[in-house]
C-alpha cells in the first residue's frame, strides 16, 4: 500500500518478527539485527513470508549486491570480501537513506550482511516495495485482494493486476543504473583513451 | 568426556556419510562433534575455552541470552572438532583456548591454529555441530534444523516448483522431513563455499535426493555460479540424516573429483573386506587376499560375480562395463583374481596408479 510512513510499517513488521521469534516487540528497535534476536535461516523465511502476505509485496530473494553482480559481473562491487569503491558508490545510490557512515572505510561483505539483518534496513525495504501495490481499484476504487500468486484482484468490479516481485524491481533498477553510471563512464574512459 | 569435562562425541551423521566415499568407515583427516546445551554457565565456558580475542567479541555481543549461547556452544563444538583432529593426525595437543576461529570478511569461520584445518559450525534450538576436515583447501559445510514448529508452507519460498515437485510424491511425514533436509542441504553447501544462500535460495538447485542414502545433489545456478564459475557442471553431493527432531546435513568437497578418487590401495582393502563379509559363511583353506581367484579358488559362481559387481558400483556411485570383463575372462576361459579386480575399478574409477588418496597427499 503507498504511502505507508516509517513508523507504520515499523510497527506492524515488529509485530510479526515478535510473534515469529516468540519474543516481546518492544525488545526490537530499528537498528536490532534480526539474528541478535535469535532468528534463524528458516525464523528469516517465516518472517518473509509473514511480511509479504500482510504488506501485499514480494521481497527480493537477495541483496541489492548481489542482483548487481549478475549485471556487473564478478569483481568489479565487491573484491575479495570487501566493498569496491563502485559497489559501494551502488549501494548509497539505492540506498540514500541509509544510516550515517554505513559505507563508509573498508566495508566486508559480513558487515554489509548485517546492515542488510537490521529492522530498520528491512523496514524501508517493506516501504519503498509497498509504493507498487495499489491501495485501491484503478478502475473503480474499490478494495484489492490478494489472488493467485503475483496477482491482486478488485473485490469489486474483479479487476486483476500483476504485482512487481522486489527481484524484478531491483533487477530493472541495476540495468537502469549501469546504462546511466557504469557503462557510460567505461565508454568514456576507453574513448578518451583512443583519442590519446 | 574432554578437556573441558562435557561430553562432545562422534555425530551419528559420520556414519551416515562416509561409507559411500571411504571403503574402511575410517576418514581420519576430518571430524565432527556435537553438544546439546551448554556444559556448565556459560561466562565459565568463556573463560575456559575462548582465546582473549573470542572472549572479547562475545562479551561485547549484543544478541538475545540464547543467541549467544549457541553462539558459545558454536565454538565449544568447532574447537573440539579441530582439538581432536589435530590430536588424531599430528599427535598435536592444543588447548581450545589455543584454536582460534575468527570470521574471514564474507563471515566464513576460519581456524588460526596449526595447519589451519577448514571448519563448519551450525547451531539450532539448543544443539550445536561442527564438522573439520585437515585440508585447508577442501570445503566443508555442515548444518542442523529442528522439525518442531515449521510452517508447513515455507516450501512455497525455499524451493522452485521443479524442487516441491521432488517432495510431491512423498507422504506428509516424509515431506516435511525432505524439505527440511532439502533446505539443510542448501545451507550445507552456502556454508561449504563459505558465501551463505547470499546468491539467492533458488541458485542452489537440487537435482535429486536418494532417501536410501540421505543424499542429496545440488547444483549451481545464476548468482552463485558468478560467485563460483569453476563449479559449473559440478554436482555437489550433501549427505543428510535424520535423528529424532533434527535433520542434519552435511557436505566435504574436494576441488576436483581426482582427490577423491580412493587409492588403488583403498580399492584393494575395500575388495577384500567386501568379499569377506559375501563369503562369511563360506569355508576357506587359505585366506582370502589379493591373489585368490574368484572362479577356481573361491568357488564364486555368475550370480556371486554380478552380486559384487553391483554392490562395488553402489558403493563407488560409478557405472562400470562389468558385464564386458566377465563376458572377456569367459571367453579367454581365464579366472579372475581380487588384485586384478581391483586393477578394472582403479581405471573405471579414473585411476591409474595416480596419487589418489587424500591421506597420502595431506601427510
Amino acid at each position: 500500500m503507498p504511502n505507508m510512513t516509517e513508523a507504520v510499517v515499523f510497527d506492524q513488521f515488529a509485530r510479526i518478527v515478535a510473534k515469529s521469534l516468540r519474543i516481546d516487540a518492544s525488545q526490537i528497535a530499528f537498528d536490532t539485527q534480526l539474528t541478535d534476536l535469535g532468528a534463524e535461516s528458516l525464523d528469516l523465511i517465516e518472517i518473509t513470508m509473514e511480511t509479504e502476505t500482510q504488506f501485499h509485496i514480494f521481497l527480493p530473494d537477495k541483496s541489492i549486491l548481489e542482483t548487481a553482480a549478475e549485471v556487473f559481473g564478478p569483481g568489479i562491487l565487491e573484491k575479495e570480501g570487501y566493498l569496491t569503491e563502485e559497489g559501494k558508490r551502488l549501494l548509497l545510490c539505492r540506498m540514500p537513506e541509509a544510516d550515517g557512515g554505513a559505507f563508509d572505510g573498508e566495508v566486508a561483505i559480513q558487515d554489509l550482511q548485517h546492515y542488510f539483518l537490521k529492522v530498520g534496513t528491512w523496514v524501508r525495504m517493506i516501504q519503498g516495495l509497498a509504493q507498487y501495490t495499489p491501495a485501491e481499484c484503478r478502475s473503480c476504487s474499490g478494495p484489492m485482494a490478494t489472488s493467485m500468486g503475483f496477482r491482486m484482484k478488485c473485490e469489486k468490479c474483479g479487476q486483476e493486476i500483476t504485482l512487481r516481485s522486489g527481484e524484478e524491481i531491483n533487477r530493472e533498477w541495476v540495468r537502469e543504473y549501469y546504462d546511466r553510471e557504469y557503462r557510460s563512464q567505461v565508454e568514456a574512459t576507453v574513448s578518451a583513451a583512443a583519442v590519446q | 568426556m574432554n578437556a573441558f569435562g562435557s561430553v562432545v562425541y562422534d555425530s551419528p551423521i559420520t556414519k551416515a556419510w562416509l561409507p559411500v566415499w571411504y571403503p574402511q568407515g575410517a576418514w581420519p583427516e576430518i571430524a565432527c562433534s556435537r553438544l546439546d546445551g551448554l556444559p556448565c554457565e556459560p561466562s565459565l565456558l568463556a573463560g575456559l575455552i575462548l582465546s582473549p580475542g573470542e572472549r572479547e567479541y562475545w562479551e561485547s555481543m549484543r544478541a538475545v541470552e540464547k543467541r549467544r549461547q549457541e553462539w558459545l556452544l558454536g565454538r565449544c563444538v568447532a574447537k573440539e572438532a579441530v582439538r581432536s583432529l589435530l590430536e588424531r593426525n599430528l599427535d598435536l595437543h592444543l588447548e581450545p583456548a589455543e584454536i582460534e576461529i575468527v570470521p574471514d570478511p564474507y563471515g566464513r569461520p576460519h581456524v588460526r591454529a596449526a595447519l589451519r584445518p577448514c571448519i563448519s559450525i551450525a547451531h539450532s534450538h539448543g544443539t550445536a555441530v561442527a564438522l573439520a576436515a585437515l585440508d585447508p583447501e577442501s570445503r566443508v559445510g555442515i548444518d542442523l534444523e529442528s522439525l518442531a514448529h515449521r510452517r508447513e508452507d515455507f516450501e512455497a519460498i525455499a524451493f522452485s516448483p521443479d524442487e516441491r515437485s521432488l517432495l510431491a510424491a512423498l507422504s506428509p511425514d516424509l515431506r516435511q522431513e525432505w524439505a527440511l533436509r532439502m533446505w539443510c542441504a542448501k545451507e550445507a553447501v552456502g556454508k561449504a563455499l563459505g558465501r551463505g544462500l547470499s546468491a539467492g535460495l533458488l541458485a542452489f538447485h537440487i537435482i535429486r535426493f536418494e532417501a536410501s542414502s540421505g543424499a542429496i545433489e545440488v547444483e549451481l545456478r545464476d548468482g552463485a555460479l558468478i560467485q563460483f564459475p569453476e563449479l559449473r557442471g559440478t554436482p555437489l553431493i550433501v549427505y543428510t540424516v535424520r535423528e529424532s527432531n533434527f535433520v542434519f546435513s552435511a557436505i566435504i568437497h574436494q576441488q576436483g573429483a581426482v582427490r577423491m578418487r580412493p587409492s588403488r590401495q583403498e580399492i584393494l582393502d575395500y575388495l577384500l573386506h567386501k568379499m569377506g563379509e559375501l563369503t562369511q559363511d563360506w569355508d576357506y583353506p587359505d585366506p582370502v587376499g589379493p591373489e585368490s581367484r574368484l572362479f577356481t579358488e573361491l568357488g564364486f559362481e555368475s550370480l556371486d560375480a554380478v552380486v559384487l559387481c553391483t554392490a562395488i558400483q553402489e558403493h563407488y556411485q560409478t557405472p562400470m562395463p562389468f558385464a564386458e570383463l566377465l563376458a572377456e575372462i569367459g571367453q579367454q576361459q581365464r579366472d579372475l583374481s581380487i588384485d586384478e579386480l581391483a586393477n578394472f575399478v582403479d581405471t573405471h574409477l579414473g585411476g591409474g596408479g595416480g596419487t589418489g588418496s587424500i591421506t597420502r597427499r595431506v601427510q
